[in-house]
């Protein structure tokens, strides 16, 4: 059996092999002997890596498995190796795409910075979000053109809610 | 003095939790009040009695004064403790808490409001005699006005709401370019959290220290000094973590540092526990910042070091007793580190996350104690502050502490929101850290988020995990384990598991 795993912009073939009994792993030409321990405690794991011992959670996330491990989560995706041949066949289409500035967490839309029609350099500040009783500044990514502005001032927003829609500069 | 024996806690998260569990150890009843969303909170688990307040929004349940006080006299308290925050540092809560024949387990409410007001507690620093940074002589009303103060005190400079206090309603402004932004934040924020809009301005030292004197006064008149604490490791103000003794006080400076507390605290005529917050320049000299009058967040790592409850301590000064230790305070032994577990995001710009605690488990050991509001299952409402526990570890000496430090947090797991744990043991190993060199500025200085990405042998861990795990899926729903035709069928052994988180 094996695996393309990608963790953030690195990613490894896995393959599995059982030799006597025992899985072993290969990882990018390595051999490595693993084993894998479901805890009673939900979705976590006692893993032993050529007998180092480690405690990992392993959540289901979009295409893949948030691990945590040591107090932070990693997001994982697993995938066929068939679908890796298969992106690399399709061209990633060029441009630049707008950019949609969310809400990150649950809240209380305090202001925009912004209004429709206005310029925003990458890194400038579009809303005032205020959650936790601390006012946290909102800003673009990439910036460009406001196009649209998606909430109401003063009103309750929640986590991934779009507040603001940027075109590219230009478009 | 009417003897205490119900104390009702106006308060919610892990400073119920710790004052519930004094009263326990007192053998007083605890008496909860929570809003809707925190009906399992963990305080209301633990008290002895618990009733409801209102709706979510503090300013609906936790700090709505007439629902808090016609509570307690319903429920025929003795005393209010009101934690931190909320009603901590309010004078109109405590005038009404006197008008209902209820102790207020704090300052007097005349206390509470001539320091509680910042600019009316560097009059008092000022007639002490305690040297003070340089700042407005009173509130500024305009950013014109602004301006011209802060031109005149030089940049940068600090923009301060006269009711505000535990970091909140404070923000450095570095240039006149910046000061407009920052004035509507500040006063927004100020008229927000505190009801009251008014700002004065601060010159603005770089990189000093934040160092606080924890005081007792007794209704006698006795102020004793426990000794200080160092909360220079901050972001946004916020202290993230807080330790004693500091490691830049020297016995000289402290004999001079405990006697300039003191002198504030008989000024006022303070009574119950205070906390003198100073800024410690790098020559070592130290500026008056400000009197918080109540139980501090770091409270416990002088507990650590002292050996002494400071919540009984407080609940004996409040039913007119004398100080449990009489005219000498227990000398401090060995150093003690707190570090403040947030649900936040260091790698999002400490964004606060909010979501159910899937799982948790506090370290143990020799020590090590945690004050924690959580458990597992539990939903972290949006309305409150964000922190979820705090890691509390004692050693004979502060390189010792450290390591326990980086020890314990090895050890706690805390899963279901994004928290700080990795950004502490990314602090306490920093060598900086380690060798005491703090400020202010220590994240500034030192930190940038991308420090915090998993280091390899963590990569590594998770790849291996996410493959052993896809693994195990793909032999539990019993498909064909070779490539043919298994590109199909691919997807939904994930999408069947979280089916079944959903449920």
């Amino acid at each position: 059996m094996r695996f393309w795993v990608t963790l953030e912009d690195h990613s490894a073939e896995v393959e599995f092999h059982t030799e006597g009994g025992r899985l072993v792993l290969d990882l990018e030409g390595r051999r490595v002997e693993a084993d894998f321990l479901r805890l009673p405690d939900g979705e976590v794991y006692s893993l032993l890596v050529d007998g180092r011992s480690y405690e990992v959670g392993v959540a289901p996330s979009g295409d893949g498995v948030d691990v945590s491990y040591h107090g932070a989560a990693l997001p994982v995706e697993v995938r066929h190796p068939l679908e890796k041949l298969l992106q690399s066949q399709k061209h990633v289409g060029g441009g630049a795409a707008g950019e949609t500035v969310n809400a990150p967490m649950p809240g209380l839309l305090v202001a925009y910075r912004v209004k429709v029609g206005d310029h925003v350099a990458a890194g400038q500040s579009v809303a005032v979000v205020e959650a936790m009783k601390m006012q946290n500044e909102l800003t673009a990514r990439r910036g460009g053109v406001v196009s649209e502005l998606l909430a109401s001032e003063k009103a309750s927003v929640s986590a991934g809610q779009p507040l603001v829609r940027l075109k590219p500069e230009g478009a | 003095m009417k003897p205490i024996r119900r104390v009702l806690i106006a308060n919610r998260g892990e400073i119920a939790v710790r004052v519930i569990r004094t009263l326990r150890e007192l053998d007083l009843t605890s008496i909860a009040i929570f809003s809707e969303p925190d009906r399992a909170a963990l305080h209301v688990l633990l008290a002895d009695e618990a009733y409801p307040v209102g709706p979510g929004p503090s300013r609906d349940s936790y700090l709505n004064l007439d629902r808090v006080i016609e509570t307690a006299v319903r429920v025929k308290a003795d005393a209010i403790h009101p934690g931190y925050g909320f009603f901590a540092e309010n004078a109109e809560f405590a005038r009404a808490c006197a008008a209902a024949g209820i102790a207020f387990i704090g300052p007097a409410p005349e206390t509470i409001e001539a320091l509680g007001d910042k600019l009316a507690a560097r009059a008092a620093a000022r007639a002490a005699g305690v040297a003070m940074v340089p700042g407005s002589d009173g509130p500024v009303s305009s950013v014109r006005e602004a301006a011209a103060v802060a031109e005149k005190l030089g940049w940068p400079v600090l923009l301060k709401a006269a009711a505000g206090g535990g970091g909140k309603g404070m923000r450095v402004v570095r240039a006149a370019s910046e000061l407009e932004a920052a004035w509507s934040l500040t006063r927004g924020e100020a008229a927000s959290a505190f009801g009251d809009d008014r700002v004065y301005l601060e010159r603005y030292l770089e990189r000093p220290r934040h160092v606080e004197a924890q005081i007792l006064a007794d209704s006698a008149g006795r102020v004793a000094f426990l000794g200080e604490r160092e909360c220079s490791v901050q972001r946004r103000h916020q202290k993230l973590l807080e330790e004693t003794p500091s490691p830049a006080i020297t016995p000289a400076t402290r004999a001079r540092f405990a006697e300039a507390a003191i002198r504030i605290a008989k000024q006022v005529g303070y009574l119950n526990a205070g906390t003198v917050e100073f800024i410690l320049d790098e020559r070592g000299e130290f500026f008056f910042l400000e009197v918080n009058t109540r139980l501090q967040v770091e409270h416990p790592v002088t507990e650590l070091v002292t050996g002494l409850d400071l919540v009984a301590e407080q609940i004996a000064i409040a039913e007119g007793g004398p100080l449990s230790f009489g005219d000498s305070p227990p000398a401090p032994r060995g150093a003690a580190i707190e570090a403040r577990i947030l649900a936040e995001d260091p790698s999002r710009n400490f964004l606060p996350s909010v979501g159910r605690i899937e799982r948790v488990r506090f370290p143990q050991g020799p020590g090590v104690r945690n004050d924690a509001g959580v458990y597992r299952g539990f939903e972290i409402p949006i309305y409150y502050d964000s922190l979820l526990a705090k890691l509390v570890v004692w050693g004979e000496d502060r390189e010792r502490a450290r390591r326990r430090l980086l020890r314990s947090l090895d050890e706690f797991v805390l899963e279901g929101v994004k928290q700080n744990i990795g950004f502490h043991r990314w602090l306490a190993a920093h060598p900086e850290f380690a060798a005491g060199r703090l400020s202010t500025s220590f994240l500034d200085e030192h930190f940038q988020p991308g420090l915090l990405a998993p280091s390899h042998e963590a990569a590594e861990v998770a790849v291996l995990a996410a493959a052993l795990h896809a693994r195990d899926e793909r032999l539990r729903v019993n498909l064909p384990a070779e490539d043919g035709g298994a590109r199909s069928a691919w997807k939904w052994p994930m999408r069947r598991k979280s089916d079944r988180r959903r449920r």
